[in-house]
C-alpha cells in the first residue's frame, strides 16, 4: 500500500487546503476592544509554520466520506483554536516553561504570563462558538455538531490532551506510551472522528477515523522523537527531557519499530475506505508524510 | 402543591436557595468524577464542590422555571455556568494574576495541587462544561442546545468574562479610569456569566426571543448592581460586618462607583439598576418570577 500514496500529489494538496485554512482563521479573530487579548490570540493561532495538520486531517475525511468541505472548515478553525490555546497553556513557565515556539517567542513571552492565561482561556470557547455560527445548517444536522463539540471538548479535556499534558509534567515516569497517546494521538483522532461527523458517516467508518488518527497522531511524534535524537545539535532542555520520548526511554530501535507498527495500523483502517476509490489517497499519504516527512512547507521551521 | 401555595403568600428566599444549592451541589458532584488521572479530578473537584452561594445555577434555573420549563431541563446548563465561574476564579488566583493563597477561608487550587494543575484543571473544567451542556441536557431541540453553547461561549470568551478581566488587569494603576470603562469590566466581568446564567435557562426552558431578551437586560442590570453595591458597602461598613477586610478600595486606589460618583449618587445609581432589574420582570407572571425579584433585593440590600 505504500506505492498507492505515491501518485498523490500531497504537498499541493496540502499547501492549498493550508492556504485556505489560514485564511479563514485569520478572518476568525479580528482585533476588537480590549485589542491585547485578540492580538495575543492572533499571535498564537496565526503563528508563521503552523502545518495545519489537524484542520487539514478533518477537512479531509470530510470530504471522503462525501461531505461538502465548505460543512468542515469552521471545525477544522476551532480544532486549531482550541490546539493553539492547550500550546499557549503548556509553554507556560509553570508548565514546560518554553520560551519559544516554532523558532518565536511564546505568548508569554511577548504578552505576558496573565494574558496568555486568558488568551488560551478566550480561545477555547470561541473554537465552540465559531463551530456553531460559521457551520452551514443546510449542510450539517444540528445532532452531528452537538457530536462534534462532544468530541473536541472531551480531546482537549481531562481524559485527553490535559491528562496528557497532566502525566507529562507531573509522573508516574515511564508513561511515555501514555503522555504520547494524549497529547499526540488525541488531536489526530479528534480531527479525524470530527471529519467523519461532518460527513454523517457511520459508526463503523468513526470507529476506523478515530483508530487511523490516534495512530497518525501518535507516528508523527514518535518519528519527531527520532529526528530530534538523530540530528546532532540537541540542546540541554530536550536532553533534560529524555524520559519523555519513545527515544528517550526504549532507544532509536524500538522506536523506528514502533513507527513502523503505527504505519501499518493507520493504513489497515484504511482498507475500510476502499470503497471510495481515490478520495481516500490523502488519507493514505498522511501516514506517510507522518512516517517519511517527504517534504516541507515554504515558511514552515 | 402546599408548598406552591405558600409560594403564592410569601416566598421563601432563604429556603430557595439552600434547596437549589443542594440539587446544583450534588449535579456538580456527579457531573464531575474521579477518574484518571485522579490528581486532576480532585483539583477540579476541590474548587467546584468548595461551596459558594450557587447563585448562577439559581439563576438559570429560576430563569428555566419562569418560562415554563422544569429545573431538571436547566440543570446541565446550571452546572456549567458554576463550572465556568470556578475555572474562571481558580486562574484569577494564579501567582501571575492575582496571586490569591486563600479564598472562601481555604487555600487556592494552586497552592494544594501547584500551578500547573491548576491552569490545567481549570482548563478541563472549561471544555468540559460545554460538553456537560452537549451531552446532558434532556428535552431539548438540538438546535436550541446549539443556540445555548454559542451563548455560554460568547459570554465567557474574550467578548465577555476575558474582556472584563483584561480591562480589569489594563486599569490596575491607572488613574484616569472613567465610568464608561468601569462598567465596561464590571458589565463583562461580572454580568456576562450572571447574563449566560439567565440566558441559558431561558434557552433551554423554551423562552420566547423577547422574554430571553427581558431576562438578559435583567442579568445585566443585577450584574452591575451587584459591583455597585460592593463598592459601597467596602466604604461603609466595617471589617467585622462585611467578614472580609474593608476599606480595601482606598488603600489600593482602586476606581469604584464611589470614588467616581460619591456616595449619595452611588446609592442612587444602584436604586435605578435595581428598579430597571424590576422592570424587566414585571411582564412575568408575579409568582413564578419570585426567586428572580427575591435575588434582585438581596443583592441591593445585602449588608455585607
Amino acid at each position: 500500500t505504500s506505492s498507492i500514496s505515491t501518485t498523490f500529489d500531497l504537498k499541493t494538496y496540502w499547501s492549498t487546503l493550508r492556504e485556505e485554512i489560514n485564511q479563514k482563521l485569520d478572518e476568525a479573530i479580528p482585533v476588537q476592544y480590549p485589542h491585547q487579548i485578540y492580538e495575543s490570540m492572533r499571535y498564537s493561532v496565526l503563528a508563521k509554520g503552523a502545518k495545519r495538520a489537524p484542520p487539514v486531517m478533518c477537512v479531509t475525511a470530510c470530504e471522503l466520506l462525501g461531505g461538502n468541505r465548505l460543512a468542515a472548515f469552521p471545525t477544522a478553525c476551532a480544532l486549531e483554536m482550541v490546539h493553539a490555546a492547550s500550546l499557549i497553556h503548556d509553554d507556560l513557565p509553570c508548565m514546560d516553561d518554553d520560551p519559544s515556539r516554532r523558532g518565536k517567542p511564546s505568548n508569554h513571552t511577548v504578552f505576558g504570563m496573565d494574558m496568555a492565561i486568558l488568551a488560551g482561556d478566550a480561545l477555547f470557547p470561541l473554537g465552540f462558538r465559531h463551530i456553531v455560527s460559521h457551520t452551514p445548517t443546510n449542510l450539517v444536522p444540528e445532532a452531528q455538531l452537538l457530536r462534534v463539540i462532544t468530541e473536541i471538548a472531551r480531546a482537549v479535556g481531562s481524559t485527553g490532551m490535559a491528562a496528557g499534558q497532566f502525566v507529562d509534567l507531573e509522573g508516574p515516569p515511564n508513561a511515555v506510551e501514555f503522555v504520547q497517546e494524549k497529547k499526540y494521538g488525541e488531536m489526530g483522532e479528534c480531527s479525524a472522528v470530527c471529519g467523519g461527523l461532518l460527513a454523517g458517516a457511520s459508526d463503523d467508518e468513526i470507529l476506523r477515523l478515530r483508530r487511523y488518527g490516534r495512530a497518525v497522531g501518535i507516528l508523527y511524534q514518535v518519528v519527531n522523537d527520532v529526528l530530534e535524537a538523530k540530528s546532532k545539535s540537541k540542546s540541554k532542555s530536550e536532553e533534560e527531557k529524555k524520559g519523555k520520548s519513545y527515544v528517550g526511554v526504549y532507544g532509536v530501535e524500538k522506536a523506528v519499530k514502533v513507527a513502523e507498527d503505527l504505519r501499518a495500523e493507520a493504513k489497515r483502517e484504511l482498507e475500510g475506505f476502499e470503497k471510495y476509490g481515490e478520495k481516500v489517497l490523502p488519507l493514505y499519504s498522511f501516514v506517510d508524510y507522518a512516517a517519511d516527512r517527504g517534504f516541507s512547507f515554504v515558511d514552515s521551521i | 402543591k402546599l408548598q406552591e401555595t405558600q409560594l403564592e403568600f410569601q416566598f421563601d428566599f432563604n429556603s430557595y436557595m439552600v434547596e437549589k444549592a443542594n440539587l446544583v451541589n450534588q449535579a456538580l458532584d456527579d457531573a464531575v468524577s474521579l477518574k484518571e488521572p485522579v490528581m486532576i479530578h480532585e483539583s477540579m473537584r476541590y474548587s467546584l464542590l468548595a461551596g459558594g452561594k450557587r447563585v448562577r445555577p439559581m439563576l438559570c434555573i429560576a430563569a428555566c422555571e419562569l418560562v415554563g420549563g422544569e429545573q431538571t431541563t436547566a440543570l446541565p446548563a446550571a452546572c456549567a455556568v458554576e463550572m465556568i465561574h470556578t475555572m474562571s476564579l481558580m486562574h484569577d488566583d494564579l501567582p501571575c494574576m492575582d496571586n490569591d493563597d486563600f479564598r472562601r477561608g481555604k487555600p487556592t487550587n494552586h497552592v494544594v495541587y501547584g500551578e500547573d494543575v491548576a491552569v490545567l484543571a481549570g482548563d478541563a473544567l472549561l471544555s468540559f462544561s460545554f460538553e456537560h451542556v452537549a451531552t446532558a441536557t434532556e428535552n431539548v431541540a438540538p438546535d436550541r442546545i446549539l443556540r445555548a453553547i454559542a451563548e455560554l461561549a460568547k459570554c465567557v470568551g474574550a467578548e465577555g468574562l476575558v474582556a472584563g478581566q483584561v480591562v480589569d488587569i489594563c486599569s490596575e494603576g491607572a488613574d484616569d479610569v472613567g465610568l464608561d470603562q468601569l462598567e465596561f469590566i464590571h458589565l463583562h466581568k461580572t454580568a456576562a456569566l450572571l447574563e449566560a446564567s439567565v440566558v441559558l435557562g431561558a434557552i433551554m426552558g423554551g423562552g420566547s426571543d423577547e422574554e430571553i431578551e427581558k431576562l438578559r437586560k435583567f442579568a445585566r442590570s443585577i450584574g452591575l448592581l451587584f459591583q455597585v453595591v460592593d463598592d459601597i458597602l467596602d466604604v461603609t461598613k466595617s471589617s467585622e460586618e462585611l467578614g472580609k477586610t474593608a476599606g480595601k478600595d482606598l488603600v489600593v486606589d482602586k476606581t469604584t462607583y464611589p470614588k467616581l460618583l460619591g456616595i449619595e449618587k452611588s446609592r442612587e445609581f444602584a436604586e435605578k439598576l435595581n428598579k430597571e432589574a424590576q422592570e424587566q420582570l414585571s411582564e412575568f407572571d408575579h409568582r413564578k418570577a419570585a426567586p428572580l425579584i427575591a435575588l434582585a433585593d438581596y443583592i441591593a440590600y445585602r449588608q455585607n
